[in-house]
Formats: C-alpha cells, sequence, structure tokens
C-alpha cells in the first residue's frame, strides 16, 4: 500500500510545485501589467485569466485538449518541435494544474500591488530608479505578502486539481495518478482503505494551506 | 541658473476619475520664471499646485509649452522634449510620508545615489544626514520615526542625489505649529546653502510669508500673479489675490476719478465716498475695487477732528464690538457713506480709548495701506 500512497503524494507534490514556481513567475508579471498599465484589451485580458475560477474543470480540460493536443495550436508546435506530443505526460498536468491555479495568483497579487502606494513608485523614479528596479526594490518587496497569500492558494489548488487533470494527462497508474486521482481510482476500486489514508493526507494538507493563507490574508488586511 | 516654466494643460474631471462625470475641463494655465530663490506657490485646493508639480516632475505631460531648469529642458513640445521622471534631475518631496517603509534610512537615503562612486555616495550620505541632523536616525526604520523626522529624512532624501530644483508639495502640512515653523526656518537656511530653485507649496499664510523671497498665486489653474510678498499684500492684481491674502473691507463700486503725479496719489469716487490711494497703473474713469486689511485701519477720538476726505479721515459710528483674543473686532459704519468697515485693533487700545458700541469716531485710511486693483 505504501508504494499506492507514494507514488501519487510525490507526484502531486511535483506537479504542484513546478507549477507553483511557473505561477509565481508569470502570474507575478501578468498581476503587475494589469495593476499599473493601461491597454486596448485589458478588461478582455483580465476575464481571460480569470475565467478557469469560474469554468467547470472538464470545460478546462476540454477547452486545453483542443489547444494542446496534436491537432491544437500550441500542440501542434510542440509536436514539430519535440516530435511527440504532451498529452498524457507529467508535463500535461502541470499545463492542467497552471491554469486553473494562475487566477488566483493573479488576482491576489493585482489586488496587493494595486495596494502600494503610486506615489512610493514616484519618489524612487524620481530619486533615478527604473521602472525595472522600483518594482523590484519597492512595489514588490510591499506587494509581498499578496504575492506569498497568492502562491499558497495556487499551490493548494494545484494540489486539490482533478478534472482537468484528468482529460489532459490521463489516470495512468504509475506516471499520471495524483492524488485526487488515486482517491477516484481507490474508491472506484473499493479500496476504502487507501481512499481513507489519501483523503486524511489531503484534508490535512489543505488545513495547512488554509493556516498559512489566513495568516498571510491577514496580516495584508490589517 | 533660473526656472522658466509656460505650460498649458487641459483635461476632464471624468478622466481623473475613471467615471462618466459632466465636471468642466480644467485648464492649468501657468507662466513664471525664477532665479535661485524661494518661490512659495500659494492658492485655495483645486487651484492647480500640485498638478503644476507633476508636470514639472515628469509624472503629468503637459499638453502644451516648455520646462526649463537652467539649460537642461525638460519639456519643450515645440522641440517634442520630453524627458522621462528619471532623467529630470529634480528633488520632491511629496504632501503624504513617501519614504519607502520597508527600508531604513539610511537605504532610503542612498536610494537616490545607486549611480554614484562608493566612496562618493558615502561621503555624500554622510553630509545630508549633516545637513539635516539626522546622524542619530541612520538605523531606524519609518515607522520608528516622529512625523516631523520623517519629513526631514524626505528632505534628505530629496536633496541627496544633488538635484537643480527642489518641490516641496506641502511638506508640512501633517505637522503641528511649532515643528511646521521650525521645519519651515529650516528650510529658509538650507536654501541659502544649497542655492537652487526651490518651490514651495502651501496653504498656510503664515508658512507663505515666512519662507517666501516671491509667491506665485494660482486660482482656477491659472497664474495669478508672481511677485514679491509687499506686491501680492499691497498691489494685487485681482480680486482673487486680494482675498487669498487675507483683504476684506473690499468695495466694488469705486472709479478713478484723478490721477496726481505730482503728489504721487490717485483719487478714487467710490458711492458719496472720496479715497486717496497710491499711485496705480489706472487710468482715469477706470472701474476698480478697493479695500483695506481690518489691521490697517487707525481709529481716532472724535474730538480730534472732522470729516476730511481729501486726508482720508472718515466720521464712523461704532455698530459693535467683538473680542479676539489680544485683539477686538470692531463694526464701524461710515455714516455719511452707508459703508461698513471691519476693524480689528489692539484690546488694549480699545480700552484706553474707551471705545463702546453706538459711539462715533473718526477712522483714518492710511493712503499707502488701502489696497486697490481690478475687479476682474
Amino acid at each position: 500500500m505504501l508504494d499506492q500512497i507514494w507514488f501519487p503524494l510525490y507526484f502531486t507534490f511535483w506537479i504542484a510545485i513546478v507549477s507553483s514556481l511557473l505561477v509565481l513567475c508569470s502570474g507575478v508579471i501578468i498581476a503587475y501589467i494589469f495593476a499599473r498599465r493601461d491597454f486596448r484589451g485589458k478588461k478582455l485580458a483580465e476575464v481571460l485569466i480569470t475565467l478557469p475560477l469560474v469554468l467547470p474543470p472538464t470545460v478546462i480540460g476540454y477547452l486545453l485538449i483542443l489547444l494542446m493536443g496534436k491537432n491544437g495550436f500550441i500542440g501542434h508546435m510542440i509536436y514539430n518541435v519535440l516530435g511527440t506530443g504532451i498529452m498524457f505526460t507529467w508535463q500535461a498536468a502541470v499545463i492542467a494544474a497552471y491554469t486553473v491555479s494562475l487566477p488566483l495568483m493573479v488576482r491576489t497579487t493585482q489586488a496587493a500591488i494595486e495596494a502600494v502606494d503610486k506615489e512610493l513608485e514616484y519618489a524612487a523614479y524620481i530619486l533615478g530608479r527604473s521602472e525595472i528596479e522600483t518594482a523590484l526594490a519597492i512595489t514588490l518587496p510591499l506587494a509581498k505578502r499578496g504575492i506569498l497569500a497568492g502562491l499558497v492558494l495556487s499551490f493548494a489548488r494545484s494540489i486539490g486539481e482533478f478534472g482537468a487533470t484528468l482529460m489532459l494527462a490521463g489516470n495512468i497508474q504509475g506516471k499520471t495518478n495524483t492524488m485526487s486521482i488515486s482517491i477516484y481510482n481507490a474508491f472506484q476500486s473499493g479500496n476504502d482503505e487507501l481512499a481513507r489514508v489519501l483523503v486524511l493526507i489531503l484534508i490535512l494538507m489543505s488545513l495547512l494551506a488554509i493556516a498559512l493563507t489566513g495568516r498571510f490574508v491577514g496580516k495584508i488586511e490589517a | 541658473m533660473g526656472v522658466k516654466v509656460d505650460i498649458k494643460k487641459w483635461y476632464n474631471k471624468a478622466e481623473i476619475d475613471g467615471k462618466k462625470s459632466t465636471q468642466k475641463a480644467f485648464m492649468l494655465d501657468i507662466n513664471f520664471e525664477m532665479e535661485n530663490e524661494l518661490v512659495v506657490l500659494f492658492g485655495p485646493s483645486g487651484s492647480g499646485k500640485t498638478t503644476l508639480f507633476k508636470c514639472i516632475s515628469g509624472i503629468m505631460e503637459p499638453d502644451n509649452g516648455i520646462i526649463a531648469v537652467g539649460s537642461n529642458v525638460y519639456y519643450d513640445k515645440n522641440k517634442k522634449i520630453n524627458l522621462s521622471i528619471q532623467k529630470r534631475n529634480l528633488g520632491y518631496v511629496f504632501q503624504n510620508d513617501t519614504l519607502f517603509p520597508h527600508m531604513n534610512v539610511r537605504k532610503n537615503i542612498e536610494c537616490g545615489l545607486k549611480n554614484w562612486k562608493k566612496e562618493n555616495r558615502e561621503t555624500r550620505f554622510m553630509e545630508v544626514l549633516d545637513l539635516l541632523h539626522i546622524e542619530e536616525l541612520e538605523t531606524r526604520y519609518p515607522s520608528q520615526l516622529s512625523g516631523g523626522q520623517k519629513q526631514r529624512v524626505a528632505l534628505a532624501r530629496a536633496l541627496a542625489p544633488k538635484p537643480e530644483i527642489l518641490l516641496l508639495d506641502e511638506p508640512f502640512s501633517a505637522l503641528d505649529t511649532e515643528i511646521r515653523t521650525k521645519l519651515a526656518k529650516k528650510i529658509k537656511t538650507l536654501q541659502n546653502k544649497i542655492r537652487i530653485p526651490l518651490l514651495f507649496i502651501t496653504h498656510n499664510l503664515e508658512e507663505a510669508f515666512l519662507l517666501a523671497s516671491k509667491i506665485l498665486v494660482l486660482h482656477g489653474g491659472k497664474a495669478q500673479q508672481f511677485g514679491t510678498q509687499e506686491e501680492i499684500v499691497y498691489s494685487p492684481r485681482n480680486r482673487h489675490v486680494a482675498e487669498i491674502f487675507g483683504l476684506s473691507n473690499i468695495f466694488d463700486d469705486a472709479y478713478v476719478k484723478e490721477r496726481d503725479e505730482e503728489s504721487k496719489s490717485t483719487i478714487l469716487e467710490s458711492g458719496s465716498m472720496q479715497i486717496t490711494v497710491k499711485y496705480l497703473n489706472f487710468r482715469v474713469r477706470d472701474e476698480v475695487c478697493w479695500g483695506i486689511h481690518p489691521e490697517n485701519i487707525t481709529i481716532i477720538p472724535p474730538e480730534s477732528g472732522f470729516e476730511d476726505q481729501n486726508e482720508n479721515l472718515y466720521l464712523a459710528s461704532i455698530k459693535s464690538i467683538i473680542n479676539k483674543g489680544p485683539k477686538k473686532r470692531i463694526v464701524l459704519k461710515l455714516v455719511k457713506h452707508n459703508k461698513i468697515l471691519n476693524a480689528e485693533i489692539p484690546a488694549q487700545f480699545v480700552d484706553s480709548l474707551k471705545l463702546h458700541a453706538s459711539d462715533s469716531c473718526l477712522v483714518k485710511l492710511e493712503m499707502s495701506k488701502v489696497v486697490a486693483f481690478y475687479c476682474f
């Protein structure tokens, strides 16, 4: 049974860590642009980024397949470069987790950046600091708690991801079965003991995430 | 090295709030030149003071005109010059506290010295600490500083990169009067030391008079008058300026009767009243306003003379006397001319003359103290 717990646990964490790192890097940049720039189509871009938050995960999975499958726009390019598709691989699980958790990061971080007084940024510009220097030295450090809260939320969302992952990465034992998928498998095959252990682990992890988020978010509001 | 500003900017209130609104377009139309001196920008809120600063610093772009500091042109619409904020070498202290809260005083000040050589950086850092007497604050964080200390550090940070112009936007408005006056004096001595053009926004008349070598009066986005304190108080260009600088007892029913080049005076007729004022740049028959500051009205006991309009001496009756601490406000009615004047006289003097309501007296309006101007 240890084997049946170990792989999904390790796999889920691996997916969540890789996805969260990608979410952190891209989410902060997107959030900064949303918070500090005005451009044509900004509202549309914001809606598109937020959409996965409200769409059913199976719909997201389906759309991702359209995009990432061999005949999809991105999938086709990947196939041309790598000679192989990414459907049913761990990378596909990362893409699914990334897509559903990015809006959490962007929304939380954007709010935190918008809360940073613009005059502080102007003060830095007047002292000769460039926009990138100012973002790195002033804006982001001051939005730190929001970014951390977003990161915790994204990480938790990645760990719990089920629907989109199932559709994009499949349910391949020992290859793409995350914790959530393993619980479903165990329950389906009548292995209640395994299901219970996995459920317990996920509950503990979620509680931890809530505790951490509560701390960060609480401090932002205070 | 001087500063030349001549800018125009139009915008809708709607653009600022991001909401639809029917408010009229606001226009900034400011034109002045200054040397290495301390100029106070004075005007009611919404008159465009901070907008002017934002244009000079590059946070906002004017629609037209030129901004130049010394030989550096910051903005020139015709030549398509618009330097980025970073390339304009200026110091700016904001109205609100803008010290970086996550950096200590040293880090805050060094933020403006990043491009300096390391050895020069340390020397300069010590210099500004010394200049503002904040040596002991070096390792403290903004949250550990008092309001006055914060603004000293903000000043030090603004001065550290040796700016060629310093903009101070009501830097002391959040402080109590005592520290405020102290820091204002400090600014004055500082300006004498560093000798760069310094623009200072304030709402506070006392602060303006304490600091200014010249005052630029703004109203409704337009520069109303630019001049010395004396010029602005005693020769306001229009009613806005006169009122902003506390002139009351304003009458708008006067016209120029006569100009006397010999005695360097102008005679106005205001209703049935005749009054002599300084020799001013008016033409005969021009319609003008006149007024006098309440503290410049002199009251004389009636037994010492008669009404003599050529001497600006009028018969009055006292309507009421109101206590105002060390002063008393006396409401006077000019008997023959049906005009009400408010005078402010030291309480002691009122007591020694034994003045009471409904007494009569003579009122003297000193020619040099009577202010006359075009109403609009």
